[in-house]
């Protein structure tokens, strides 16, 4: 039998309803054998006392239910966004609160490449930057020589200096949709669309998959995700192949790899019946670190963007409504195959028309194929109100909601979006509770940082940018937002029964924090520091 | 004329409406050229037996040197594999997934200068269309896929009833042809300017038409541009090189509605060559615009 390892903390929040509170946890073979004081295992077998977690608070190791592989990819670049974030290795790198400082760095970091390497940029968002906007004159004062292209938080536009340009042929002659001229006639520097930033990402080899799916990007996600205090998230629209299964498959299996990841493949624009076939052999190679067998649909854009499906009076600018990424009948179609072959569906509905529309398309399979009664979940609902929320619940699928848009974008959707009152009821958390939905709440990461205390304070608080309370009434205690990033994240994903909580019988997984969250205002938990996990018995300190 | 930059055809349409079929035949048809195809779904493309060389997980090759890739997730990342491919394929055919807006792709290959753009094509389904069209949640993106092309292709139907012309001009002044025309496809789509009209499919009369001049015309670009929005409606495509008054010249590239002039070192005598399908294209006024 092998042996067992009694880990000592300040404090042991449990998350489970029949003992909240402990000091000690006994972990044997990556399991939760004993929870409670210094000899709750004594009478299981030989224990070793584990106390380098003594002066830290416990908590089930958060459970991410919406973000993408990329999260960790972009650190290869220089960081540019107005926000602070820490980056894999844990250090910080202060928000760039003015186009000086951008520069400034970016020069600092020029000076280290090797010569013939292009200057990559990520995370620059102008929206914070009054003034001039960012232009290849800003990035020449960089390098007349070097390749500069500075990509922007949203990945729709970036920004480039006269080499890059000069690559891709851009001059006063070009005519090319997206590519920016200023008052001289000639371009700024600014490309905006996939179209116009192809010519230089495919020169300067910046590809967008690759960021998604390579070892490093797998390796520095588990290092984002032990930051966060995560030790099990999805990768909610994976376009793995067969091959970077196997990859991923080797090395989340190798001992000191930090999260377990749940990757959904992404179903859009192929065959529901293949990718359901895919699924459901790919379900069968799962292992203890990868969750295989889910699928993710898309329906609409963004509402920041004025792509998501939005019903009367849409837009309050007067955009015309947005677009379907996949076409109604085949949500339809899709729902069907899916239901019919036992899979759980995640779908993407940021609209309220759009989540109309995943609604209807998940009753009319559930009418058909009856017979299969998995837990589905719809992904971001942030225009999801009762009525929506009142036909979920009588569905019985999850809602995992975008909370962070009220912070991040909050401003932005009162003034610009759908305006004061469809966005005081956004991300309404309070609604879906109060109706009995089991409740997640993400951070869609890279789009917001992934950092799932911060996800909880913005559910809680429900503060914008600007410091004005959006929507008091829809607010959410504490304590729910600590069961929405734990136990109702890990039920959304049908692993209820081994993570989310602190039990006899679960994953020793752990977030190792500096302050009890039930012991800090509920307007001071964004701020507890992270200290690392615990994932299956083995300590990952930052 | 000699070309080093990949021409790319981009075909749209929504769910159904027959693109794949319409790939097959480009793919299968004696056009002469290596045509690469970039597809969202695999599973469609049903070739003949007697045309497969070879066939894996993501990728067809045909005897006739043509070949069929999936693009799996990322289309851009497809692009940039078929631009590095060896041998370079001649023309490329990327399918627009039914609900994209073929546009956007377009664009890619507007702005990169080692690819040329050459048209959308949007094929029509004819029984359908109305319904689409009356459909609010999409009918807005349906009505963009037609208005964006170039060249539409009404399938499922053997002729052009006058609604559905009504229709598609409403929203289009674009050719139409019938799907089963493939002569006027390949002609309009792979003929490369620079040689008389070939007899594509063994028939006798050509269903598209070439104009061509050359000569010792010199204009700043203004003036060929100003010249180039007046060109005659019945151009689909046209191409050339015009000389400046400062000695350098002028590369110009027209597809429906897209027209590009791009500088030249050099330019020796100018040409001009446009091709339309023979229903729309007149000579005589291409005559007439080029006199003025």
């Amino acid at each position: 039998m092998s042996k067992i390892t009694v880990f000592k903390a300040k404090k042991i929040v449990t998350m489970d309803p029949s003992r909240s509170e402990a000091t000690h946890v006994a972990v044997q073979n990556g399991k939760i054998i004993a929870v409670g004081g210094a000899d709750c295992a004594s009478d299981l077998g030989e224990c070793t006392l584990n106390d380098s977690l003594a002066d830290a608070v416990l908590m089930p190791g958060f459970v991410e239910g919406h973000a993408h592989l990329m999260a960790g990819a972009m650190w290869k670049y220089a960081y540019t966004g107005f926000h602070d974030r820490v980056d894999p290795h844990g250090i910080l790198h202060k928000g760039r609160t003015d186009i000086e400082t951008v520069i400034s760095e970016l020069t600092k970091h020029e000076r280290a490449l090797s010569p013939d390497t292009p200057l990559v940029g990520w995370g620059f968002d102008p929206i914070f930057l009054p003034g001039e906007r960012l232009n290849k004159g800003h990035l020449d004062a960089i390098s007349t020589e070097r390749p500069i292209a500075i990509l922007y938080s949203n990945f729709h536009v970036m920004c480039v200096n006269s080499p890059a340009l000069a690559l891709a042929g851009f001059d006063e002659f070009t005519e090319v949709e997206g590519v920016v001229m200023g008052d001289n006639g000639h371009p700024t520097g600014e490309l905006q669309e996939m179209a116009a930033m192809f010519p230089i990402l495919h020169r300067l080899g910046i590809d967008f998959r690759s960021l998604a799916q390579s070892e490093q990007s797998l390796r520095d996600y588990g290092l984002v995700s032990r930051n966060a205090g995560v030790t099990t998230i999805t990768d909610l629209y994976s376009t793995m192949t067969e091959d970077d299964l196997d990859e991923m498959i080797r090395i989340t299996s190798e001992p000191n790899f930090p999260v377990r990841i749940v990757p959904a493949i992404g179903a859009a624009g192929a065959d529901p019946e293949q990718t359901a076939a895919k699924a459901k052999a790919w379900s069968a190679k799962s292992t203890d670190r990868l969750r295989l067998g889910s699928v993710k649909l898309m329906t609409d854009g963004s509402i920041q963007g004025w792509t998501a499906r939005v019903k009367a009076p849409g837009y309050v600018g007067g955009q015309p409504n947005g677009i379907w990424n996949t076409a109604p009948a085949e949500i339809f179609a899709m729902c069907e195959v899916f239901q019919r072959e036992g899979l759980q569906m995640h779908i993407h509905v940021n609209g309220d028309e759009a989540s109309e529309v995943a609604l209807d398309a998940l009753e009319a399979a559930k009418e058909k194929h009856p017979e299969n009664n998995r837990r589905h979940i719809l992904q971001h609902c942030q225009m999801m109100d009762y009525d929506q929320l009142k036909r979920c619940a009588e569905h019985g699928a999850s809602v995992n909601m975008f909370s962070n848009h009220l912070w991040y974008f909050g401003d932005q959707h009162v003034a610009l979006t759908i305006g004061e009152e469809r966005a005081e009821r956004m991300n309404a958390a309070r609604t879906a509770l109060d109706l009995g939905i089991n409740l997640a709440i993400h951070s869609d990461a890279p789009v917001t940082p992934l950092a799932p205390l911060v996800t909880a304070w913005c559910a809680v608080n429900r503060e914008t940018m600007s410091g004005r309370i959006l929507g008091e009434d829809l607010q959410i205690s504490v304590d729910e937002a600590l069961y929405a990033i734990t136990l109702g994240a890990a039920h959304s994903l049908h692993l209820e029964d081994e993570v989310g909580s602190i039990e006899v019988g679960k994953a020793a997984d752990f977030a190792i924090l500096d302050q009890n969250p039930y012991e800090v205002a509920p307007t001071e938990l964004n701020k507890i520091a992270v200290l690392g996990t615990v994932l299956g018995g083995g300590v990952h300190r930052i | 004329m000699s070309e080093s930059s990949l021409p790319v055809t981009v075909i749209g349409g929504y769910l159904g409406a027959g693109k794949t079929t319409l790939i097959n035949r480009l793919l299968a048809a004696e056009h002469g050229k290596r045509v690469m195809v970039l597809v969202n779904d695999f599973g469609a493309i049903n070739i003949d037996a007697q045309l497969l060389e070879s066939a894996d997980e993501d990728t067809i090759a045909l005897t006739n040197g043509c070949v069929c890739c999936t693009m799996g997730n990322d289309l851009y990342m497809a692009i940039s594999d078929a631009m590095k491919r060896t041998p370079r394929p001649d023309h490329l055919i990327i399918e627009a997934s039914g609900i994209a807006n073929p546009q956007k792709i377009a664009n890619t290959a507007i702005s990169d200068p080692d690819l040329t753009y050459n048209g959308i094509v949007t094929v029509v389904d004819a029984e359908n269309i109305d319904d689409l069209l009356a459909d609010p949640m999409i009918c807005a993106q349906v009505g963009d896929q037609i208005a964006c092309a170039d060249l539409l292709v009404v399938s499922k139907s053997s002729d052009l009833p006058i609604d559905l012309r009504d229709t598609l001009e409403r929203l289009s002044d674009s050719e139409v042809i019938l799907a089963d025309d493939m002569q006027s496809l390949l002609g309009l789509t792979f003929s490369d300017l620079s040689s008389p009209p070939k007899n594509v499919l063994g028939t006798h009369h050509p269903t598209y038409t070439q104009w061509q001049y050359q000569g010792d015309v010199c204009l700043d670009r203004n003036d060929l541009k100003e010249l180039m929005l007046k060109r005659p409606r019945g151009i689909y495509r046209a191409k050339g090189f015009v000389r400046s008054p400062d000695g350098s010249g002028w590369r110009v590239q027209v597809v429906g509605s897209t027209i590009s002039i791009m500088p030249e070192v050099s330019c020796e005598q100018t040409i001009m060559v446009c091709i339309g399908s023979t229903m729309r294209f007149d000579k005589s006024a291409c005559e007439a615009w080029w006199a003025t």
